[in-house]
């Protein structure tokens, strides 16, 4: 038990539920919130030491992060 | 004598300690806040709280790549934040 492994656990907890029951029920919150868990999983990718994993995982979520703003935008920002 | 040695904490392990605390402090006042601007400034805060964590493991090239993608998608979030809302 690593220290970047319990907080990774920690965040990625936190991370789920504040994206889960989210303070003002729009996309762009949840879209931010969803930032958090990813950090979490970043940690714990960290901690067994997976360096492909930790490269894929960053550049896929700040991929999905830009399509699902796009379809934000298209859709007007209103849930 | 065996079995009574205690667990002595390097300074480096207080150090992850501490930067872990301050991306638990990002974490939670990025869900706290309401208002988006300072939901990504918090952001800003649990990346810079994770660096010297991916830096203590020798990943520098991973921190590299982190802290220019990371800006990115910080770019491309704010394009939905318009003017004007809170």
């Amino acid at each position: 038990m690593t220290p970047e492994f319990i907080i990774g656990l920690i965040i990625l907890l936190t991370g789920t539920v504040i994206t889960a029951f989210p303070q003002r029920r729009d996309y762009l919150t949840r879209l931010i919130n969803l930032e958090i868990p990813a950090f979490g999983l970043l940690l714990i990718a960290l901690s067994y030491d997976e360096t492909l994993a930790l490269l894929t995982f960053i550049a896929v979520s700040t991929l999905s992060t830009f399509v699902m703003v796009l379809v934000i935008e298209r859709t007007g920002g209103e849930p | 004598m065996p079995g009574a040695w205690r667990r002595v904490s390097t300074v480096n392990e207080i150090l992850l300690w501490l930067f872990g605390a301050i991306a638990v402090t990002g974490s939670v006042y990025t869900g706290i806040s309401r208002d988006p601007f300072r939901k990504l400034i918090a952001i800003g805060l649990l990346s810079g709280a994770v660096m010297p964590l991916l830096i203590d493991r020798g990943y520098v090239d991973i921190a590299i790549a982190l802290s220019l993608i990371l800006p990115v998608s910080t770019i491309v979030v704010l394009q939905l934040c318009r003017k004007g809302e809170p």
